[in-house]
Parts: structure tokens; C-alpha cells; sequence
């Protein structure tokens, strides 16, 4: 068993408009991916990044550099992140296939964690 | 997150955004004043959509209202801020910006608040067509799609008449105030007939998408259920309402058929009422029965006990449907009420009988472009076996027609007399 990242890129569809009835809908399903999740035991965790973009820092020494990082708008932020124990990247990826984040335009990109030992 | 992963996926269902918009809604708008009603909708709309950005990641908030009012009010002051001196912004500025705010409001209070917010959209001064709307939006949750999708009406016209209502509410400086003891009844009346327009939108629906139209019809009952428990408010004649609601619900799975069809009361798979919802009815019913009071809800409400009751069509008290439709005649006259007892009589008595009675209520003129009359009509002349009236009838009622699964009965009737 390996541990795998689930970076969800961009912003997915523009949910400003949806009605409240439908926010609780599409909360539902990732609460119900998520929590499926938990009781197989592959959830290892989750968290929501702000989605200010954060600072790019660059350079060494003489050279630092910092600077705000991509707007929200231009959709490059990640949105946030989940961690999940696979067996292999086939599972892995079954796993993120189901996350409703890419249902709703949503794009993830997925690594495995190198262990420390 | 103490609560397991079941429990969190149960806790977000049963419409509680919606619930939770109404009630954040006609709290802040209690606080903050309802001439801020649009800025208060936009505030909570924010925050329904900050709660689907943050909840997938780190789960839902054990008091989901809390942390929703929490952000919504922040973004209100923000907004508030931004556009005005704070002097403007009175007490409350003071009360929810320098500390913590607290977070628990007793469901007692929110019920009161939106009490107080049926009472400002059904106001006198809010044009009678615009209320029921006004009510779903800002009591119930509803968005603007949703309600005209319910009345199958654009959502640009219903967004204008919203506007329109909201407009008046601040041009009227109508208070959300529990209306003083003086004007309570009339009041409490003007908030009982938008209930039940907005249940018989649902429910006789003349129009719109089958899954949004039931969904007034269970708003209706959250309203109208939430003004019978309010000790100052309430009246048997609330309770009579409430009871007349949750009979007619309890049918509503068996009256149409899978391709949305309609399936009248004689044909209705009685095993499919829903028995909760009567059960229900009859506990409101019998609380009806407390005091005085005898209103036209509470002659409605035993007319529907009396089906919900009934074993099956055959066996249905019609003497005392009779009875009841008799005694609202006596109250006021209604043709439509005059048309239900023929009804009646003709399945006590017979077709030849309601056919007499048909005639003469035919002359009213509002009969004539009434489309329901004219199916009665021919549903009694094909009993009495007179076909060929009987097509003319129908002919007549497809004139009138407006409801899609009512026109499909009635060529379907038409078909089987030899109509081509």
C-alpha cells in the first residue's frame, strides 16, 4: 500500500448561481465520496487551500524572489488536496475517478508519495 | 467531526439548505433591517457557496447553521461597510463586529423570525400575485429557477415580480412584526390563503415540473405547521389548514402515474397513500376541533379526512361529503364548491341526478370556460350513457385545458368513445 496526493486543480463550474437546494446536492456527493472513502480506511485526509493563490517564492541568496501567486480567476490555483492509501495507481486513480470535484469540471492531478524509508 | 460518515451524509439531506437560507434570511433581515433584503440574499447566497467550497475537504460543521449565519453575517457587514458610513449601520454593527457573535439561536427564535417574514410578504401592500413568490424566496429558500419552474413560468417575469414585491416591502416600510392583537386575525388569514394558493399550486397544478411543484406543496406544510405552533398566532382554523394539507399530501404519490399522467381519486392504489401523512392530519385535525372557531379550512380538512379515511371509493361517506360541501355553501357560495357536491351526488345518487344539477350550474357564467365543469359534465353522461354528449363535452373542456397531463386524460377518454 502506497499513499497518493489528490491535487484538485482550478475552480470547477461556477456553482455562484446554483440554489441552495443544489449547494446541498453537490456537497452531498463529495461528503458521500469522502466519507466512503473513510470507512474503507483510504482516507487519510483533506484540506481546503485559500484560494487567494498564495506567494511564489523564487531564487537563492542575492536573487529571492516573492510574488503573488495565480489569481482564482485564472484557474490555476489548487483548490485544495486529499490523500488517499492505494494499492498501485490503478486503484489511485479509480479512487479519483469517482470524486465529484472532476464531474463538475474540476481537474486532478494525481502523485504517489515516496516514502521516507 | 464527531459525527460518522453516515450520519454526516443523513444531516445533508432534507432540503436544510434550503430551510437554512429561509431562516438565515428573516434572521438577518430581523437584525439588520428587511429594506436590506437584497444584500441579505446575496449575503447568504455567499456563504451556501463558501460552505460547498470549504465542507468536501474538512467535513461538515457539527452546527451547520452556526457556521452558515456566521459567514453570512460577516459578508453582510462587509458589504455594509463597504457601502455606507457605519454610522448607518446602527446596533448592529456593533453587536456582530466587535466580538464573537453568538452562535446559538434558539429554534423557538428563528421559527418567530420567520413568522415575522410570512407576515411582511404577505403585507397588504405586496401585490396578492407576487406573496406566494415573495414568501418561497425569502422564507422558503427557493431560488428564482425553482419557484418558476414550479409555476412553469420564465425566470426573468418571476425575477421582476420579486423585484417588483421587494420594492413595495421597502417603499411600504412594511415591519416583520408580529401584527398587533387588532389586526392579528386578518392578518393571519392573508398569510393562510398565500399557503394555500402555494399548496394548490403544487397540488392542482395547472402548470410546471411535477418534483418542483410538490415541493410547494411540503413548503406549505413547514409554513403552515411552524405558524399552528406559535402560541400567540395559532388558531384551530391554522390547524384545520395544516390538516386539509397533509390529507391531500398524503395522495400525492398515487396521483399520477409514471408518465406523469393523471390517476382520479375512483382508480388510486389507496395502499400507496402515504399513512404517516394521515396519521399526521388527523392529530392536526383533532386539535381543529379546539375552541369555537369553525372556518372553511376546517369543512375542507373533514372533506379529506372523510377520503383519506375511506377504505376504498366505493365505500367513501358520501352523505357526508354532501353534508360538508352543503354547510361551505351555506358559508359563501362558490360555484367550484357547487360542482364538488354534484360530484358527490352523483356517485351517491346516481349520474341522472347530477346531470339535472349540472344543468342548472352551467348557467354561471363562470362554468362556461371552466375546464373541470366540462369534464364532470361528460364523466356523467358517459355513466348515463349518452356518448355522443358526452364527446361534445369533452370537446368543450379541451378548449380550456391547460394543464398537459389533465388534456392527455381527457383525448384518452376521447379515444375510447370513438373519437377520431
Amino acid at each position: 500500500m502506497a499513499e497518493y496526493m489528490l491535487l484538485l486543480h482550478e475552480e470547477p463550474q461556477d456553482f455562484s448561481q446554483l440554489s441552495p437546494e443544489a449547494i446541498q446536492a453537490v456537497i452531498g456527493e463529495y461528503v458521500a465520496w469522502s466519507s466512503k472513502l473513510e470507512a474503507e480506511g483510504k482516507l487519510v485526509g483533506g484540506q481546503k487551500l485559500k484560494d487567494d493563490g498564495g506567494r511564489q517564492l523564487s531564487g537563492w541568496d542575492g536573487d529571492f524572489r516573492i510574488s503573488d501567486g495565480p489569481f482564482a480567476e485564472v484557474k490555476e490555483v489548487i483548490g485544495g488536496y486529499f490523500a488517499v492509501t492505494a494499492d498501485g495507481y490503478d486503484e489511485a486513480s479509480e479512487i479519483a475517478r469517482d470524486c465529484p470535484h472532476l464531474k463538475y469540471g474540476g481537474r486532478i492531478e494525481l502523485r504517489e508519495i515516496e516514502p521516507t524509508s | 467531526m464527531a459525527a460518522s460518515g453516515e450520519d454526516r451524509v443523513r444531516e445533508t439531506m432534507d432540503h436544510l439548505f434550503r430551510q437554512h437560507a429561509g431562516q438565515m434570511v428573516s434572521l438577518l433581515a430581523r437584525i439588520f433591517g428587511i429594506d436590506k433584503l437584497d444584500l441579505i440574499e446575496d449575503a447568504v447566497q455567499d456563504a451556501m457557496v463558501t460552505a460547498l467550497k470549504k465542507w468536501p475537504y474538512g467535513g461538515v460543521p457539527d452546527n451547520q447553521f452556526a457556521w452558515l449565519t456566521q459567514v453570512a453575517k460577516n459578508r453582510l457587514i462587509d458589504r455594509l461597510r463597504r457601502g455606507r458610513s457605519s454610522a448607518e449601520l446602527g446596533e448592529a454593527d456593533g453587536v456582530f463586529i466587535a466580538g464573537e457573535t453568538p452562535a446559538i439561536h434558539f429554534e423557538g427564535e428563528i421559527a418567530e423570525d420567520q413568522l415575522r417574514m410570512m407576515f411582511a410578504c404577505c403585507h397588504p401592500a405586496i401585490p396578492a400575485d407576487s406573496q406566494v413568490a415573495l414568501t418561497l424566496k425569502t422564507v422558503g429558500g427557493f431560488s428564482v429557477s425553482e419557484i418558476a419552474r414550479a409555476y412553469l413560468a420564465n425566470e426573468d417575469a418571476i425575477a421582476k415580480m420579486l423585484t417588483r414585491a421587494k420594492k413595495k416591502l421597502r417603499e411600504s416600510d412594511v415591519e416583520m412584526e408580529i401584527p398587533a392583537s387588532s389586526s392579528l386575525t386578518l392578518r393571519v388569514d392573508a398569510v393562510l390563503r398565500v399557503l394555500y394558493l402555494m399548496f394548490n399550486e403544487g397540488y392542482s397544478a395547472s402548470a410546471g415540473e411535477l418534483l418542483f411543484r410538490r415541493e410547494l406543496c411540503f413548503e406549505a406544510i413547514r409554513l403552515c405547521k411552524l405558524i399552528a405552533r406559535h402560541s400567540v398566532v395559532s388558531a384551530p382554523r391554522v390547524n384545520a389548514l395544516a390538516a386539509l394539507f397533509l390529507f391531500q399530501a398524503a395522495r400525492l404519490p398515487t396521483r399520477t402515474g409514471s408518465g406523469g399522467e393523471l390517476i382520479l381519486l375512483s382508480v388510486q392504489d389507496r395502499r400507496n397513500w402515504d399513512k404517516a401523512l394521515i396519521t399526521d392530519g388527523l392529530i392536526y385535525l383533532h386539535r381543529s376541533a379546539s375552541g369555537h372557531e369553525l372556518s372553511d379550512y376546517h369543512i375542507e380538512a373533514e372533506v379529506a379526512a372523510i377520503h383519506s379515511l375511506a377504505e376504498d371509493f366505493a365505500s367513501t361517506d358520501w352523505p357526508r361529503v354532501i353534508e360538508c360541501y352543503g354547510l361551505m355553501q351555506a358559508r359563501k357560495f362558490s360555484p367550484v364548491v357547487e360542482l364538488n357536491r354534484i360530484v358527490a351526488i352523483g356517485h351517491l345518487d346516481g349520474p341522472a341526478k347530477a346531470l339535472t344539477e349540472l344543468d342548472s350550474l352551467g348557467k354561471h357564467y363562470l362554468m362556461t370556460s371552466f375546464d373541470l365543469f366540462h369534464i364532470t359534465n361528460a364523466h356523467f353522461l358517459v355513466e348515463n350513457g349518452e356518448n355522443r354528449k358526452a364527446l361534445a363535452s369533452y370537446r368543450r373542456a379541451l378548449e380550456f385545458i391547460r394543464n398537459e397531463p389533465i388534456r392527455r386524460h381527457v383525448t384518452e377518454r376521447m379515444t375510447l368513445l370513438g373519437d377520431h
